[in-house]
Formats: C-alpha cells, sequence, structure tokens
C-alpha cells in the first residue's frame, strides 16, 4: 500500500514531511511520490493533522460473482442510457438556441455518468478485474488495429498492477 | 453476456475514472483513448428535447421498475443503490426538460446549470446547491456546464 495525499484538504502543514524517512512525501506535484514510499509504512497518514492522506491499495480483490440476470438488465440499460446520449449529444451539435444547446448538453453528460454506473454494475468496476481483462481480450478480435494497439498496451499496464 | 457496441465508450470512460483513482495515470490515459476511439459519430437525425423526454419517460415508467423487481429479492446492494440514484436522476432530467418546454429558451441562458460528477444530478440556478440532494457528494463535486 502506499501513500498518497487529497491536496483539497491538505492544509500545507508539512509534518508528513517530518516524519516521512524517503523524501516520498517532498514533491512539487503535491503528490506523494509512489516509486520512494514504503510499503504500508503509513507514518505521514497518522501525523497528518488534516486526515488528507490515506493508503491506497496495490491489490484490490477480485470482485464478487454478480447476479447474471441482473448484470444482463443492467447492461442493457447502460445500452438505454447510451442512446438516449447520443440522441443529447445529435440536439447538442444541432441546437439553434443557446438554451437548447445548454439543456443537450448537461443532459448528455448526465446521461453518461448513469450509463457508467450502469457499467459498474453490469461487471465492470474495477480495471484490474478479471472480467475487465477477459473483456479486453474478447474485444481484439472485432476492432481494428488501431484500438487493438490500444487494448496491448491496456492489457499490459493491467498485469504490472494486478 | 454480449456488449452492445455502444456500451463501450461508458465501460471505458468508467475505467479511465477508476484508474485515476488508484493514480494509475497511464491505465486512465489509455481507457481514455479506447473509450474516444469506440465512440459513434453524431448523426445528423433531427432530435428535439420532446425525443429525449419520451425515451427518459419510458425509463421512468417501465425500465426502473421493472429492474428493480427483479432486484429485490437479491443481495445486490451495489445494484439496488445505482436504480435508486439512477431513478431519482431521471426524474429530475425529465423535470428540468419539462422546464424548458415550459419556460422557453430564455429562463436556461438566464440561469446555470451544474451537474453532479459523482451520479449525474442536474441542478438548474444561480449558484451550485452546496451538498447533492440525491447522492450526499459534496460541493467540489459539482461542474457547472458551459
Amino acid at each position: 500500500m502506499y501513500a498518497s495525499r487529497n491536496i483539497e484538504l491538505c492544509s500545507k502543514d508539512c509534518l508528513c514531511l517530518f516524519v516521512c524517512p524517503t523524501g516520498a512525501a517532498d514533491t512539487e506535484t503535491g503528490q506523494i511520490d509512489r516509486d520512494l514510499c514504503l510499503d504500508g509504512c503509513r507514518l505521514c497518514v497518522d501525523a497528518c493533522p488534516s486526515h488528507a492522506i490515506y493508503l491506497v491499495m496495490n491489490n484490490y480483490p477480485e470482485p464478487g460473482v454478480k447476479n447474471e440476470e441482473l448484470t444482463s438488465l443492467m447492461m442493457a440499460l447502460l445500452e438505454r442510457k447510451t442512446e438516449q446520449e447520443q440522441a443529447a449529444r445529435n440536439l447538442e451539435s444541432a441546437a439553434q438556441k443557446p438554451g437548447e444547446k445548454k439543456l443537450a448538453m448537461a443532459l448528455g453528460k448526465s446521461l453518461r455518468i448513469l450509463a457508467e454506473d450502469c457499467a459498474r454494475e453490469a461487471g465492470f468496476m474495477l480495471p484490474q478485474s478479471r472480467s475487465v481483462r477477459d473483456m479486453l481480450k474478447e474485444l481484439t478480435e472485432t476492432v481494428d488495429s488501431e484500438k487493438n494497439e490500444i487494448i496491448s498496451k491496456l492489457l499490459r499496464e493491467i498485469g504490472k498492477v494486478k | 453476456m454480449t456488449i452492445p457496441r455502444n456500451a463501450f465508450p461508458a465501460i471505458f470512460s468508467n475505467l479511465a475514472k477508476a484508474s485515476e483513482k488508484q493514480q494509475l495515470y497511464v491505465l486512465e490515459k489509455l481507457f481514455s483513448e479506447l473509450s474516444e476511439s469506440m465512440q459513434l459519430k453524431s448523426s445528423s437525425r433531427k432530435v428535439s428535447p420532446e425525443t429525449i423526454k419520451n425515451q427518459i419517460t419510458e425509463d421512468l415508467q417501465n425500465q426502473y421498475p421493472e429492474i428493480m423487481k427483479k432486484a429485490e429479492y437479491t443481495e445486490e446492494r451495489g445494484v439496488h443503490r445505482a436504480l435508486r440514484w439512477g431513478e431519482k436522476v431521471t426524474t429530475l432530467q425529465k423535470s428540468l426538460i419539462d422546464r424548458y418546454l415550459l419556460k422557453g429558451d430564455e429562463f436556461f441562458v438566464e440561469n446555470d446549470l451544474f451537474i453532479c460528477e459523482a451520479c449525474g444530478f442536474i441542478f438548474l440556478g444561480k449558484t451550485s446547491p452546496g451538498l447533492c440532494p440525491v447522492c450526499k457528494a459534496p460541493e467540489k463535486r459539482f461542474t457547472k456546464v458551459s
């Protein structure tokens, strides 16, 4: 596990710098240097007066098996939300009136967020999970070479973190 | 389970967000790229606010109640939660379109729209609503549509 800083909570009291044994907490980006952070050390987490530092897992457990009927239903709902999102995007690009354009833009964004929630509940929540890896592998058979290149990079990267 | 072709952009944009939260920025970028590359081109098919309202109304009248009924006797808490939030957010989408049709374009130009990035709730007003009434996300999760 490595430490991560929620920069919006950080009050810059910098007590993490006093306790960090490797200097990982001291960076220009405001984020803790993951490569220097000691696995599970958590000295900075406990020292922070603003509760701005937490530990991120290196390995997440494989998500539990979901009810198959429900995942299919959530996938069907995702399909509907996407169709509506597409309709909102079409309205956005064709809109003549500024208020209508704003409405369409908001609907498109909102529908995408709903679609993403359906995607999580249809079994694709954790990037490094088996269901995501299997889905990516299956997808390689039906997409063009440009997308395949992205997918093979993805599978390589996921292999590093899982 | 077969995945409909149009579902991939949202699946991958969601995985990009989940990667970003773990600070896996290379994964985030690749998932975003894949999401965008699978995005369907916007068609020139004429769509009106009423068309979208009709699709949304169908979700509220049939889709949500039916899936909720199926989910009722299962232990799938995430699905229950997603359906409750989704139904509320969708109800508010519909009321927003109704207000547009009733009050006209001017009203939407005078006011701002804010979206909760956590659940999709859309708020219409002069300033952001603070806490999200649907999912209780804090004010910083709201973005202004412009």
